[in-house]
């Protein structure tokens, strides 16, 4: 059977909350940086695009991409996406791990404003 | 004079022999059967502790923690008490005696534990666990004075003087152990019923060395139960094994109950041990037995064999608990040693008018040095800077890296004991401590001979 | 994901939101233990105090340094010989520590006078040693001893000294995990930026969050050696003091152990801009993964696939033999923070065990988050748990291994569960490849244990057999795995040396020339 863009997003999302660190940093702002970068740069490089890696914390956010979608390569039916579900699976790949991980957090100490 | 008694002129202490008060007294805790102590302080004066204990004895015991933070360091955390007996009690329904422990923070911060023990006597106890025999013991331990040896000593005898009565029907002979190994506890019952002393042992540690069973048994406890505990006050004599551990236990016992009593030596060594066998003698009218005498003598037998040919004149330092460090000097020079450096680790400011030190000033023809409110940079310093020359050191685990970075033997004796296996199995009191002891300065001497190529060709003809 | 409670705990209600059953059809935000609260007095709960978070854990790896720690004898005592972190300097953090010895009178009239003899008397007793960290402890912090003060007045007195102050006393906070916040944060007010490096290399890196117990750091900075990375400082495993003020200068910040140092890598990152980059040291797959982000940070990742191949086919035989054995064995996997995170999913990949539960002592909510999502459905996850919990837990569970404390490893033997040491470790280092094999190895020897199967054994119900002289690990571990493995020619037991650590140092490494600073970083 065919997997869903759902489905096909949940298996990512499960991948990165089971093998990824970089989803847990531990202030709210650091999270949204954190899955905003790396989700877009993934996304870039999924779509043969050319990430921005001028600065130091962007070429640390495109190491983080870049290795996971590497190993993404465990997924054949990845490469096999239009860049236009690629994108789109994304996205919804991307507001998971904010739901998950910052707006629905359960997390009480996301907010503090000190590290 | 050639033994000279002295003080550490440092004001700081670069690696300590002894830990603080509060350690102390949770080992006297946790010789109770039925007892689980509450340390009012942070949670490391008890995380350590029992750190501690695991690390010398491969065994977990139980002990809590009333765990300050930072607003009880600020208000006041006497309330962190009161909550803790509650829930100690509600988890752990068989607990009876609950000693509340008080540390450096919560000394200082002046939280009143003998109020909250009165107040928890009329209140929580009576309201809700009416039908249980709880026992709260206040333990006054800042850990800005003394030791773990006055921590001991303190709590044993907060623990008496709650206990005691003398209205029982058991008459029996205290004997105040003083800060043993399960192995020194087992030997010391054995001498005891073969003198044919019906003793109550305060505490019995025995257990300690906790069997592996197929039933499971997840922690190790001692066994002296509150009934003993009472039983003291009404024994018909007192033998309290190192003055320094358990003294002031003994004393109260004297004073209160009028109790005959002897505060005498551990019985290290030959003599000490003769010694210790006199005065259960002397309390109870009881003889000594023909099967001690031949004990004794396989004891002298195998000493003998690696006295004079090994141990004479070997040069030693000694460190640990005074009593321990006093026990062990005597025995040396019985056995033709040379205590050069005695380490006692406190500032006890009596050891001057130690009369067992004193004997040593009298009569030592070497020089040797006894330093008071040592640190174990003392031995250290002197070995590496100063020109020490030793041959052995006797002491516990802590003195290891100093031991090896100067080559010197360290024979283990003492607490904590976390470098070799199974030691507090092995006594080092009694006629069998001392011939172990002997041995365990033989063999050390032996290995390092082999292993320093120092005329290890010796042993092949002995 | 249901709230889990323990029967020991019913009377503690509170007890409930510190554990939670991991189901398949939730995630975390339907359920997460509280995490980092004040403990319930009186539990028996495992943690320890934030004086030793800070002085034990973070401080005291630093090798270059006298550690002397302000107050009672007691807390200098007790945090002295029981930890493993090494040192290339001949240890001179484990076989010295500095205590002033606080005294009654001190408490009545103040301590800074002493303090101040201590520091000098302690210079004057190593003169080699030029740095040291003066840590406060519960009696000193109530009394209000200035320390910073004393040590300015040495500073200024013998110019070629460096003192750190760690004000974190035992009580503040709810476990360790509070001094751990509190070093962090006082290394990188006070002292980052004081001292500019030498830069040898096109690339360079803090390796943060690691604390060289039992060689780690040493396994992990001989890769990045391999790969022409100059590790500016380690904090703090084997680590130097003056490196450590000369953070500010890496190029990327790469954090191991997050719970006990992810502060000062955020704070190097707000104010110096440094990214911070989470990585994992254990396990072959995570270890590659994050040898190549490193490789990938630098532009290099050839130099991080080389070392991957060459040291996974040096290794992985050796694992897979381990992992063949100890497919399905149980493992509650109890440490007090980190390794939580670090090992819940790779010793299920990678060595085929299930994690039945997983806890941390000192943890955050977001040590949990990580934890629970790498173990699988099914195990329990507790926050600061306590002794009889710990029990029921293990009663309830059945399993076959332990990964904890020493003295909680004591509880777990009494009740027939062999333990490994999580902090301390048994025989590691665990990090690199070869340490995940001896980890592993480690696992295997007490699993199979055949002294410890004897303790199952009542010779008073049971009936003994007598047809066995001896039973040997692999008697037991083989006797129900595919023959095919048993009989592999190329699977086989470590092979490495009792110290893997020695042939480390002094090693020469591959001069990379450097080309002149990276353009990105």
């Amino acid at each position: 059977m065919d997997m869903t863009l759902d489905s096909k997003k949940d298996t990512l999302m499960d991948y990165i909350m089971k093998n990824c660190l970089w989803q847990f940093n531990s202030r709210a702002w650091d999270r949204e940086l954190q899955n905003e970068n790396i989700i877009k740069k993934a996304t870039q490089l999924l779509c043969h695009e050319s990430p921005e890696k001028s600065t130091p914390a962007d070429r640390c956010y495109w190491a983080e991409a870049k290795q996971l979608v590497d190993e993404w390569q465990c997924f054949p039916w990845l490469s096999k996406m239009t860049a236009t579900d690629t994108k789109c699976m994304m996205g919804k790949l991307k507001n998971d791990l904010d739901s998950q991980l910052i707006t629905n957090s359960l997390n009480e100490e996301l907010n503090d404003p000190n590290y | 004079m050639p033994c000279e008694l002295k003080e550490k002129k440092r004001t700081g202490v670069i690696n300590p022999i002894f830990t603080c008060q509060p350690a102390g007294a949770q080992y006297a805790s946790i010789g109770i059967k039925d007892c689980i102590a509450i340390v009012h302080g942070g949670q490391g004066c008890v995380m350590f502790v029992r750190l501690w204990f695991s690390q010398h004895y491969k065994e977990s015991f139980e002990l809590a923690s009333s765990s300050v933070h930072e607003d009880g360091a600020v208000f006041g955390a006497v309330q962190r008490v009161e909550q803790a007996v509650d829930v100690l009690l509600m988890r752990y329904p068989y607990v009876k005696v609950v000693p509340i422990i008080s540390t450096c923070s919560t000394e200082v911060i002046g939280d009143d534990i003998d109020g909250v023990v009165n107040k928890l006597n009329e209140g929580l106890l009576k309201e809700k666990y009416a039908d249980r025999d709880i026992h709260l013991i206040p333990i006054h331990t800042p850990s800005f004075k003394g030791s773990h040896v006055s921590g001991y000593n303190v709590a044993v005898e907060a623990i008496i003087k709650h206990f005691a009565k003398n209205d029982k029907k058991d008459k029996k002979l205290n004997l105040l152990t003083g800060w043993q190994n399960p192995g020194d506890v087992k030997t010391l019952k054995h001498l005891l019923a073969e003198m044919d002393v019906d003793a109550n042992v305060i505490f019995d540690i025995e257990e300690f060395d906790a069997p592996l069973m197929p039933d499971g048994n997840h922690v190790a406890h001692g066994s002296t139960t509150i009934d003993d505990l009472e039983n003291t006050g009404s024994a018909i004599g007192t033998i309290a094994l190192n003055n320094y551990e358990v003294g002031k236990a003994a004393h109260y016992l004297e004073e209160t109950f009028d109790i005959p009593t002897k505060i005498g030596p551990a019985p290290i060594g030959i003599r000490n041990t003769d010694t210790f066998l006199q005065n259960i003698k002397e309390l109870t009218g009881k003889s000594i037995p023909e099967s001690l005498v031949k004990e004794r003598g396989i004891a002298l037998d195998a000493i003998t064999d690696v006295a004079h040919m090994f141990l004479a004149d070997k040069r030693v330092a000694i460190y640990g608990h005074p009593d321990l460090v006093i026990g062990l000097a005597e025995f040396c020079l019985d056995l033709e040693m040379k205590p050069v450096l005695l380490l006692l680790g406190d500032d006890n400011t009596t050891y001057t008018e130690e009369p067992r030190i004193k004997e040593l000033q009298n009569n030592v023809d070497y020089d040797m040095e006894i330093i008071m409110n040592a640190d174990l940079w003392e031995l250290g310093d002197r070995l590496q800077n100063k020109g020490l020359k030793l041959d052995l050191i006797l002491g516990h685990s802590k003195g290891r890296f100093i031991a090896m970075d100067s080559n010197v033997p360290l024979v283990r004796v003492g607490f904590p004991i976390f470098d070799r296996a199974g030691f507090y199995r092995q006594p080092i009191v009694g006629y069998e401590g001392a011939m172990i002891l002997a041995e365990r300065m033989a063999n050390a001497w032996f290995t390092d001979m082999e292993y320093t190529k120092n005329k290890e060709w010796l042993l092949s003809m002995w | 994901m249901p709230y889990h409670e323990f029967e020991c705990s019913k009377c503690i209600p509170e007890r409930i939101k510190h554990a939670v059953d991991k189901t398949p059809a939730e995630n975390l935000s339907d359920a997460l233990p509280l995490g980092y609260l004040n403990t319930i007095p009186g539990t028996l709960s495992e943690r320890g105090c934030a004086y030793c978070g800070a002085k034990h854990v973070i401080g005291t790896p630093m090798k270059d340094v006298i550690h002397l720690s302000h107050g009672p004898i007691g807390c200098t005592y007790d945090t002295w010989q029981t930890k493993r972190y090494i040192s290339d300097n001949d240890n001179f953090q484990l076989k010295y520590t500095f205590a002033s010895d606080m005294k009654e009178k001190h408490i009545v009239f103040g301590a800074e006078k002493v303090l101040k003899d201590n520091i000098i008397e302690a210079f004057k007793a190593f003169p080699h040693i030029k740095r040291m960290s003066i840590y406060q402890t519960c009696a000193s912090a109530l009394i209000g001893d200035d320390i910073k003060a004393v040590a300015q007045e040495v500073m200024e007195e013998m110019p070629d000294v460096d003192i750190f102050i760690c004000n974190s006393p035992g009580f503040a906070g709810p476990s360790q995990s509070g001094g751990h916040h509190k070093i962090n944060i006082a290394w990188v007010n006070d002292k980052v930026g004081q001292v500019e490096p030498k830069i040898t290399s096109d690339y360079v890196i803090n390796y943060v969050g690691e604390y060289n117990i039992q060689g780690d750091q040493e396994v992990m900075q001989d890769y990045f050696k391999r790969m022409g990375i100059q590790v500016l400082s380690t904090f703090t495993g084997n680590g130097s003091y003056d490196d450590l003020r000369a953070m500010h200068r890496a190029h990327l910040n790469v954090l191991e152990c997050a719970r006990s140092a992810e502060y000062i890598c955020n704070e190097l990152r707000k104010r110096y801009g440094i990214p911070r980059m989470d990585i994992d040291g254990c396990g072959f797959g995570p270890l590659a993964s994050s040898l190549r982000k490193i490789g990938l940070f630098f532009g290099i990742e050839d130099r991080a696939e080389a070392i991957i191949e060459e040291e996974t086919k040096r290794w992985k035989p050796e694992l897979d033999w381990y992992a063949a054995r100890l497919q399905g064995k149980k493992v509650c996997l109890w440490p007090g923070g980190s390794k939580l995170w670090h090992w819940a999913h790779v010793i299920h990949e990678e060595m085929g065990l299930e994690v039945v539960s997983v806890y941390t002592k000192f943890g955050h909510q977001g040590d949990m988050e990580k934890g629970i999502s790498r173990c699988e459905a099914g195990a329990l996850a507790i926050d600061d748990p306590n002794e009889l919990e710990g029990l029921e837990a293990m009663y309830k569970l059945k399993p076959d291994l332990i990964i904890t404390g020493k003295r909680p490893g004591e509880v777990a033997k009494k009740i027939r569960v062999p333990y490994l040491n999580a902090h301390a470790y048994h025989n590691g280092p665990y990090k690199g490849f070869e340490g995940w094999v001896r980890f592993a190895r480690d696992i295997y020897n007490a699993v199979y244990s055949p002294i410890h199967k004897l303790a199952f054994v009542d010779i008073s119900k049971d009936a003994i057999s007598t047809d066995k002289n001896f039973v040997t690990r692999q008697m037991l571990s083989d006797k129900d795995i595919d023959p095919a493995v048993v009989n592999s020619k190329e699977l086989h037991e470590y092979t490495g040396e009792f110290d893997s650590i020695k042939k480390l140092r002094n090693k020469e490494y591959p001069k990379f020339p450097q080309k002149g600073k990276l353009t990105a970083v």
